[in-house]
């Protein structure tokens, strides 16, 4: 490696490359095209493919079971009206905005290693928003009304409750889902268009054909591209920050001790890019090891995402702090009480849990040789995912089963359909994505070819 | 237009068709064509496959859509409770008090709201039965009459028959007409909840039985030793009422009663006390005897604990201070020597009490008549034994063994509403009327006789008491409406169908309250022969207050209601005091066995603050076995361990811990508020002493600005105001809401997971310490913010706020999002998690007969919506068009929600805030006027006032 390459792709000095030394146009783009056109037989893929369809077809029951006997399955009560559903909602609409940051932020400060975890990350963004969005529906009482939080000129000439936190939601919701869809579809068109002209079949060509739109790789169709793809990027962050903000307003436009607090859009911002950020660390460990993409997704990658992860972490912290610190400080015994349930209440272990899986294990990330092995970051992203679901659903059941009243105070008991449907989308999630990874190129090829080339070694 | 309309119908029209353009047809023609062929294809599709017929002649008075309101009585243990029943096209649905009559003065208890459906119930036997074959009232007939030809010849030798406590004047007039005919036959009377402490102790005051009426309304300072008269029984209203009249403290000033309360088991009484103290039931002979002795009755002042008798010195000099306004209660489980007692002090302070002759005309006491009648059982000197509407096999003290006792009875016939414990002992079961669909007559605690009429035809061939007891006079078709008013022709002067219709339009015979009695003075009990204090637990049996004694139990209403101060739902718990279950190393849900002789009951364990040191509280009216689908096989069975000799109180019962658990099901889980400001904030107590401070103590008039503007209302504005210093925690109102709102029964299990329905709920908080605890009891409706934090985050617009200040819930609207209960402060929303009451009703709630108890004026909600209280929008609904009838404004107070109406204390009022002359503008002016939660800035339109006791200055802590 020469010291001159350098300054160009590494942001921070560090030393290794951001793409294997060897790699070139052709190289990168056999690696990353292999799943989508080779014949060999992918047996481990068929069997994660069936398992994770089983699991989604116990989802699909688990919904049907719902809509037939209603809510009343789930462990929800008078008091703690909202549980898993809702817990899993931001749960999942927080996964999505790991994608979104690593394509449109790193894109806008022209972090260039963001190129080959770019593709699968805006293809998790895409299907945690649409799993996310299910679980607002489903937690309905009445879900075949769901559209009536939409303003469409209707007979009983009624429009939503603008003031209405859930109908912020709703359209930060749509506006995220469409636009990951479409900032996703965007950055895949030249690769399209690669996979449509390597294809062997007459399906394949059909198929990779309509959706290439017809691209030839112009010197003018790369100068539109360039511009609208940076222009739509530079909508992810606003985005982001936007969805999660109003998902964090779901909670503090109330008066619940506890939700009520000025801090939850920023602190909800940042659990989200905390969580989406370790599941991003996850699945590109899995898709390097299972689609073996060792040669473009590189320790590299790995030790910058394990950073921010870190960071993320030290953030949260900061956040339950200034929670403590304020409900002390207001005075307010309502919302003392909350914090004093939080540590010795019901769900106190799993409050704890919460603190050491969130504050206390990414601490390792300090240690470089954590950073750079992925498994041991994966095992620290998985502990972050699990405790940031925790904390999710500690914000509903802690504040809603410790209200104003004592006479209200009741605690939140799950059932097995809760579990159910709080397992069995991970299983949907799987799905789509091992169905995606064969049929659209995981990696944008396009980008690392361009990186290549920027490497000096085109 | 000088041409003349015409219709299809209209023949001219079709002889002289007029012009028309194009087809023969103009528009109006081809519309009226339109809408007849439409109205006639409507009317096709509607119409059932059986013949239906309409009413040909309407009857009088009634308009669909408009209920009609009758008197009527309802019984409780024999005595009556005037209501109005209301009846939509001839069903009723609810039940409300009458005003005019002495023992329900316009307000109810929550066995009269559950009524209705006790009369729909599903369970409800239907047809005669021949042991366990269904047979036919002719079947039953044939036999009976050849049965009674038996005793013909002999006078009734064998002949037993037994009741409850009978009051009604027609039964007592058939009793003596069958004891006329048969001089050998017995009247048997049994009622477990008895009286005969009392009785035996009128009669060692005053030599002969009378009754003792206390007018609680005429005291000043009352001591209740081991008494509930503001629990559950059949003069609760007329107690709670003269309570109330008392402790109502306004601006202008009454001055407010003093209520001080010695008993084992913490008692609603209890709760509302101003001082209290927890003692063993021998203690609080004990300080009877003191208090006695201080004022004079020249007794030996027994060993009393150093606290006992502070205590019963400054009782003692209150009491005398108020001579003529001072009462002493004393209660059904006291010995007669003390009730004795309790005569001899009353008499001594001229103490507001009315002394009358017993309405019960048998003359036995109630163990003794019940054992009189097991002994002839067993010896087979009983041949043919009548039941009517009681329950012995299950009501029996076990020990008695009447089931065993009934196998040697030949001939044995049972009357009642359900195929019960004893009507699958009995040969021949009969269905029973139930009081709303019956002619008869019954008697308040005073006296006061009153009409029952049927507000509805049987709803299944079923006989009352009063047509049966003509059989065994060999008379076949006895009607009871005749023989009640045999009954009253005597007395009813020269116009008699006059003076019947104003007897069924009242609800009260007029000048029928038993008139006091001139008694001697009473004389002092022998003391001496007072038996020593038991050695181990003694278990002491109470009336449940949800289900009396066991013959509400399969009312599901009533057990869905929360017992007032445990929130217990659906069973029955064993009380410990803390100290008891600490040495047991019991805690709440932990099982208990409690053993006497060869019977075993199992119950859990609630640990009660303030309950008296080796007691255990039980209450009756559970582990019943042939209640019906919903009652059957709930808590435990107090009746096998009840005494036959000592019916309120059990000293041979072995308890030990089970070594099991069984988790309560309660509405509330929390009774403490923690911390100083939650106290203010949600139920702050204040002493009358320090009423002048209330300011202070009280959350701060000015609530938060907002941001939005203010509504305005330019008619009406909605308010509620609850007294919670009157509230007693009785139930009522809760009850009175689901009757009247459509509230659906959810089941035991779903009380558990914390998802019961009810609109009205009354939060009970723990006001004093852990030894001497106080209750404070909180009705909680929707408070009806005015800048309510439920309606900006619904996200359609189903919470919306009303032109007259209400918070309305658009059934039709609503998405179920919850969003509102989440952000409701009072947590008052109630969310259809099922179909409870369209579809996934629990148990057999959603059977035909119960869906008839239905109000029609108000929404059966779906699943996946929410609800909750709408301060009875119907009722204001209802009034705004009697107004708008009659071309004025809405009266002041003249809507009155369901709960209002129903409390026996008046807590709760409800009027129009921009009416100056309303009750609510008064009470928000109340010194102890507060808003819950206030500092919210919710605004509440529901407020209420701080919770006033009026403790004696000696007995404050410190003081000597």
């Amino acid at each position: 490696m020469t010291t001159e390459a350098l300054p160009r792709v590494a942001p921070s000095g560090a030393s290794e490359p951001v793409i294997a030394p060897d790699a070139t146009y052709a190289s990168v783009t056999e690696t990353i095209i292999a799943p989508l056109v080779q014949t060999r037989r992918w047996t481990l893929w068929w069997i994660a493919f069936l398992l994770s369809g089983l699991v989604t077809g116990a989802m699909l029951v688990s919904i049907i079971v719902l809509f037939t006997v209603g809510i009343g399955i789930w462990g929800v009560n008078s008091i703690v009206v909202w549980g898993y559903a809702i817990a899993s909602y931001v749960w999942w609409v927080a996964i999505g905005s790991g994608g979104t940051i690593i394509s449109s932020m790193l894109l806008m400060t022209r972090q260039r290693w963001r190129s080959a975890i770019s593709r699968f990350s805006e293809m998790m963004t895409m299907f945690a928003v649409a799993i996310a969005g299910m679980f607002p529906i489903l937690h309905l009482g009445r879900p075949y009304f769901f559209y009536w939080l939409a303003p469409y000129p209707n007979t009983m000439s009624l429009w939503p409750q603008w003031r209405s936190a859930l109908v912020w939601d709703f359209w930060a919701i749509a506006s995220y889902l469409f636009y990951s869809i479409f900032f996703w579809y965007l950055g895949a068109i030249p690769d399209f268009a690669t996979v449509r002209d390597r294809a062997r079949s007459a399906r394949g060509k059909i198929f990779y054909g309509l959706l290439a739109l017809g691209w030839r790789g112009s010197a003018g169709q790369w100068h539109r591209y360039e511009v609208i793809y940076k222009t739509i990027g530079a909508f992810g962050v606003p985005m982001v920050v936007g969805v999660h903000s109003v998902v964090g307003l779901d909670f503090a436009a109330s008066l619940m001790p506890g939700w009520q607090e000025s801090i939850y859009p920023p602190y909800f911002v940042v659990g989200a890019l905390y969580s989406g950020f370790a599941t991003v660390n996850m699945l590109a460990v899995l898709f390097r090891w299972g689609l073996g993409l060792q040669r473009v997704i590189t320790d590299r990658h790995f030790e910058a995402m394990a950073k921010i992860t870190l960071a993320a972490s030290i953030i949260m912290t900061l956040s339950y702090l200034t929670e403590y610190y304020m409900a002390w400080y207001s005075g307010d015994s309502f919302e003392r009480t909350v914090v004093a349930f939080e540590f010795t209440g019901d769900y106190a272990w799993y409050y704890r849990a919460m603190l050491v899986g969130n504050c206390v294990i990414p601490q390792l990330l300090w240690f470089g040789r954590i950073r750079r092995n992925p498994w041991s970051l994966f095992l620290i992203s998985l502990i972050v995912d699990v405790a940031m679901w925790i904390e999710r659903a500690m914000i509903i059941f802690n504040t809603l089963g410790r209200g104003h009243l004592p006479s209200m105070w009741h605690p939140f008991f799950p059932t097995f359909w809760d579990w159910l449907l709080l397992f069995s989308p991970l299983g949907f999630y799987t799905f789509m994505l091992l169905l995606f990874s064969r049929l659209v190129p995981t990696v944008p090829m396009h980008e690392l070819r361009q990186l290549v080339h920027e490497e000096g070694r085109g | 237009m000088n041409e003349r309309r015409t219709t299809i119908f209209d023949g001219t029209s079709r002889q002289q068709p007029r012009p028309a353009s194009g087809g023969g047809l103009d528009r109006r023609r081809a519309l009226e064509l339109l809408a007849a062929g439409l109205t006639a294809g409507l009317a096709a599709c509607s119409s059932p496959d059986e013949e239906i017929v309409p009413y040909v002649n309407m009857p009088e008075r009634l308009v669909p859509g408009t209920p009609l309101l009758f008197a009527s009585t309802l019984p409780l243990s024999g005595y009556g409770r005037g209501v109005v029943c209301t009846s939509f096209e001839g069903r009723p649905t609810k039940v409300e008090g009458n005003p005019r009559h002495p023992g329900s003065q316009g307000s109810t208890d929550p066995f009269a709201e559950a009524a209705v459906l006790q009369l729909y119930d599903p369970d409800r036997s239907r047809t005669v039965r021949l042991q366990t074959e269904v047979s036919s009232w002719q079947a039953f007939v044939g036999v009976m009459l050849a049965q009674m030809q038996g005793h013909a010849g002999d006078g009734g030798t064998g002949l037993r028959l037994l009741t409850g406590r009978v009051t009604s004047p027609t039964l007592v007039r058939q009793m003596g007409e069958i004891r006329g005919r048969f001089p050998q036959a017995r009247w048997h009377r049994y009622e477990p909840l008895d009286d005969d402490n009392a009785r035996r102790g009128a009669r060692l005051a005053y030599g002969r039985t009378l009754t003792a009426l206390p007018d609680l309304g005429r005291a000043d300072v009352i001591l209740a030793l081991d008494a509930d008269p503001l629990g559950v029984g059949p003069d609760q209203i007329r107690n709670a009422r003269g309570f109330a009249e008392r402790r109502t403290v306004r601006r202008d000033g009454a001055a407010m009663s003093r209520l001080y309360a010695v008993e084992p088991l913490m008692t609603l009484t209890g709760a509302n006390a101003d001082n209290r103290l927890a003692l063993a039931p021998h203690e609080v002979g004990d300080l009877a005897v003191a208090v006695a002795a201080a004022l004079g009755a020249g007794v030996d002042r027994p060993e009393l604990q150093p606290v006992a008798a502070h205590f019963a010195d400054a009782v003692a000099r209150d009491l005398q201070q108020h001579q003529g306004r001072a009462l002493v209660l004393v209660g059904q489980g006291q010995p007669p020597e003390v009730h004795a007692l309790g005569h001899w002090i009353n008499a001594k302070l001229q103490a507001p009490v009315t002394l009358i002759e017993p309405l019960d005309p048998v003359q036995e006491e109630h163990a003794d008549s019940l054992a009189a009648l097991l002994n002839d059982m067993r010896s087979g000197a009983v041949r043919t034994l009548v039941m009517l509407e009681c329950n012995p096999a299950y009501e029996a003290p076990a020990e008695l063994g009447f089931a065993d006792a009934l196998k040697r009875v030949p001939f044995s016939v049972h009357l009642g509403l359900h195929v019960d414990e004893t009507a699958v002992l009995s040969r021949w079961h009969l269905p029973a009327t139930h009081p709303l669909e019956s002619w008869s007559d019954l008697r308040a605690v005073d006296g006061t006789a009153s009409i029952v009429q049927p507000l509805i035809r049987p709803l299944y061939d079923t006989r009352t008491a009063h047509e049966l007891l003509p059989l065994l006079l060999g008379q076949i078709a006895a009607s009871a409406h005749d023989l009640v008013r045999d009954t009253w022709r005597p007395q009813a002067g020269p116009d008699f169908e006059a003076w019947w219709r104003q007897a069924l339009h009242d609800g009260v015979v007029p000048t029928t309250a038993a008139p006091g009695v001139q008694a001697p003075e009473p004389r002092l009990p022998d003391l001496g022969q007072r038996p020593p204090a038991p050695g181990g637990m003694t278990v002491l049996f109470r009336p449940d207050p949800t289900v009396w004694d066991g013959r509400f139990a399969n009312y599901a209403w009533l057990q869905e209601c929360p017992k007032p101060l445990t929130k217990q739902v659906w069973s029955n718990a064993a009380h410990l005091a803390p100290e008891d279950a600490k040495r047991l190393g019991l805690t709440d849900g932990d099982l208990l066995n409690l053993e006497r002789g060869r019977e075993l009951v199992v119950a859990p364990v609630i640990v009660q603050h303030g309950q008296a040191p080796g007691t255990v509280g039980l209450t009756l009216g559970y582990g019943r076995t042939h209640a019906g689908m919903i009652g059957s096989g709930l808590g435990a069975n107090a009746y096998k361990l009840r005494p036959a000799a000592s019916p309120w109180a059990a000293t041979d019962v072995a308890v030990s811990p089970a070594h099991a658990r069984s988790e309560i099901d309660r509405t509330q889980l929390h009774f403490d508020l923690e911390d100083e400001e939650r106290h203010k904030q949600i139920l702050p107590q204040l002493k009358l002493a320090d009423l002048a401070r209330a300011s202070q103590e009280l959350p701060s008039e000015t609530p938060p600005p907002s941001l939005y503007p203010p509504f305005e209302y330019p008619r009406h504005a909605w308010a509620m105001v609850i007294d919670t210093t009157l509230c007693i925690g009785c139930n009522t109102c809760v009850l009175a809401c689901q009757a009247e709102n459509n509230i659906p029964v959810v089941g035991p299990v779903e009380v558990s997971r914390g998802r019961l329905m009810h609109w009205m709920r009354i939060d009970t908080y723990e006001l004093g310490s852990d030894e001497d605890p106080r209750p404070g009891f909180q009705p909680v409706p929707c408070m009806h913010c005015e800048q309510a934090p439920c309606e900006p985050v619904c996200p359609v617009e189903a919470s919306v706020h009303d032109h007259e200040g209400l918070n309305v819930q658009v059934y039709n609207r609503c998405i179920g999002t919850r969003f509102c209960e989440s952000n409701c402060p009072y947590k008052v929303r109630r969310f259809n998690f099922f179909a409870y009451n369209n579809g996934q009703e629990f148990a057999n709630m959603g059977e035909e007969p119960v869906l008839a108890q239905h109000n029609p004026e108000v929404t059966v909600r779906g699943r996946g919506v929410m609800e909750k209280c709408t301060y009875c929008v119907q009722r204001i609904s209802w009034a705004r068009r009697q107004a708008e009838t009659e071309n004025r404004e809405i009266g002041a107070d003249e809507v009155v929600p369901a709960c209002a109406a129903a409390c026996p204390t008046r807590a709760i009022s409800f009027g129009d805030l921009d009416n100056p002359d309303s009750s609510v503008n008064r009470l928000r002016k109340e010194p102890q006027h507060y808003a819950m939660l206030e500092h919210l800035g919710t605004r509440p339109r529901t407020t209420y006032l701080a919770l006033l006791r009026n403790p004696n200055p000696d007995l404050e802590e410190g003081a000597s």
